[in-house]
């Protein structure tokens, strides 16, 4: 059969974010496939240079649109580091609540997203339903819905509303009650299966190859490859929860690592809400104007557990305003760029929308 | 800033290093992180050690340009999951010549990361002829754009076209924005 040429993308439902893949297809089968990345025109790496390290929230939360908060948590935590900042307790607490919150929102995201894919469009319409219940306490905690521009250097922009609790306990209780809706709907349903069950395999060769974390790594390896548990940064050796693995990588255990996560960052909100200290949920990290706030020279890696995997900021300063350098590492840079060249290569085309939607893509961070 | 560190592991294998290569500088920046200035020429040989003592993962290639000093810094950021170490391995280059021998063959990961360190700071990495394509810039024409001397001002005056906006505010509630 000849061989042809085919887009996937950017303008595709199927597609994740500004970029797009060339395929060479024979019959239904990929025989070369590149991700080409390069259309979101933001190039925030540059800008930042450009910015003072206060005007920086603004941009950093648009790096990954879903789950703009790991950004914010990265650069916060940087620049306290290198400026000695000491963030007080309520100020962890309420980071990793935020943090976690997003984590529910991507994975509702992308449970619901593998209905694009699929054609099981009830799943997307019901993960969406539920995310905007998480979207409202967003509103309440930071004024706003999807980039919350909230975990700032020094702690948290504003204390929480009073009451706020009941709403997240209620909306939590209202999604972990209908999770096993989700499952009967995505992993109990026999076409959902023949598309996910030993498809789209990803050997713990490939994660180490390819340098792939975050769910990929933990349903491929069987270890509890997790920075929260590894490096725990705010206060995650305080509370407790586990991490899911499995061994064998397919495009269903990753999706259903995915579900079960979602159940322990619902444990971590509940501890954190039990156990939220008394106090001041920020420190005043200048004298003067924030906008001229300088961090001390030096350089650090700052990585944060995203729902992908491990996503970090190099951030270089040199005593000034503005950073001098921040390089951010994307946690689907691996699999996103490499993997789509190395990997893809063999599986059907319809498989790679789900190829993106399981390994956790995010076609902004690759794009910096 | 630390001098040392009580994480297991970590002074183990700083000392390690020391005796082994030529180790310019050693700061430990977090308890799980240190940073080691290592001269160019043994930055092959330090990383495939580690690669065979647990630092299975490379986390990231990237660079700074330092242009007062005429050098880049590469920077190697590896890390050893099952003990939750990192070490980021900085070397210098030369500005004006900016050459250096690919990791590929250690970390195959690193394809992409150097030919992205290629498109935004120039520097040129033999043995890794990918490396030398385009990847997010198309048609680029103009200095490598995360060079501290590329200036981005200059580069949209000269590329795209000059646009004044009027706005024009009427009697009701204002016309809408116009563009010549």
């Amino acid at each position: 059969m000849k061989e042809i040429k085919l887009f996937l993308g950017p303008q595709h439902p199927g597609m994740h974010g500004n970029a797009s893949v060339h395929m060479y297809v024979e019959g239904d089968i990929i025989n070369k496939s590149r991700l080409v990345p390069g259309m979101l025109h933001r190039g925030f790496e540059k800008s930042m240079e450009n910015r003072t390290w206060m005007n920086n929230i603004g941009l950093i939360p648009r790096v990954c649109v879903v789950e703009p908060d790991i950004n914010e948590m990265c650069f916060a935590q940087g620049a306290e580091i290198l400026n000695e900042v000491l963030v007080p307790e309520k100020a962890h607490y309420i980071r990793m609540l935020i943090l976690e919150l997003a984590r529910i929102s991507i994975h509702l995201m992308s449970l619901g997203g593998i209905g694009g894919p699929t054609g099981l469009y009830t799943a997307m319409y019901w993960a969406q339903a539920d995310r905007d219940l998480l979207l409202d306490i967003f509103e309440a905690i930071t004024g706003h819905r999807v980039y919350h521009m909230y975990i700032v250097p020094g702690g948290v922009r504003k204390d929480l509303p009073e009451g706020i609790e009941k709403l997240i306990i209620k909306t939590l209780d209202g999604i972990e009650s209908r999770l096993p809706e989700y499952e009967d709907l995505i992993f109990n349903n026999p076409t959902m299966q023949s598309r996910m069950v030993g498809e789209i395999m990803l050997p713990a060769e490939v994660v180490w190859d390819l340098g792939v974390t975050g769910i990929g790594m933990r349903s491929a390896t069987g270890e509890a490859y997790d920075l929260r548990k590894v490096n725990p940064y705010a206060r995650y050796d305080q509370v407790e929860f586990d991490v899911p693995v499995a061994t064998y990588s397919d495009a269903y255990t990753r999706m259903k690592l995915k579900m079960l996560e979602v159940y322990q960052s619902i444990r971590i909100i509940r501890q954190v809400l039990d156990g939220m200290p008394e106090g001041k949920p920020n420190v005043k990290i200048s004298r003067g104007s924030a906008l001229k706030w300088t961090v001390k020279e030096g350089q650090i890696y700052s990585a944060v557990e995203s729902s992908r995997g491990e996503f970090g900021y190099y951030m270089v300063s040199d005593g000034g305003t503005s950073p001098y350098r921040v390089a951010v590492r994307g946690a689907s840079y691996p699999q996103g760029l490499l993997g789509i060249e190395k990997y893809m290569p063999g599986t059907r085309i319809d498989d790679a929308p789900l190829w993106f939607d399981t390994m956790g893509i995010c076609s902004p961070e690759i794009d910096r | 800033m630390m001098n040392s560190t009580n994480r297991p592991g970590m002074n183990e294998m700083v000392n390690e290093l020391k005796a082994r290569f030529n180790v310019e500088e050693v700061t430990f920046v977090q308890d799980h992180e240190a940073h080691v200035d290592l001269h160019r020429k043994d930055l092959h040989e330090a990383l495939t050690y580690m690669k065979q003592n647990g630092f299975r993962q490379l986390s990231a290639v990237t660079c700074i340009d330092w242009p007062n000093e005429k050098i880049f810094q590469l920077i190697f950021n590896i890390y050893d999951w099952s003990k939750g170490n990192r070490f980021i391995f900085r070397v210098k280059i030369d500005r004006e010549e900016a050459m250096f021998t690919t990791i590929t063959n250690i970390y195959g990961g690193a394809k992409y990361y150097e030919r992205e360190v290629h498109e935004f700071f120039g520097v040129v990495f033999e043995g890794n002829d990918s490396a030398l394509k385009q990847l997010f810039l198309e048609q680029w024409d103009d200095l490598p754009p995360l060079r501290k001397d590329f200036d981005s001002r200059a580069y949209s005056d000269r590329k795209y076209v000059k646009r004044e906006y009027k706005t024009s505010f009427g009697e009701k509630g204002g016309e809408p924005f116009e563009r010549n």
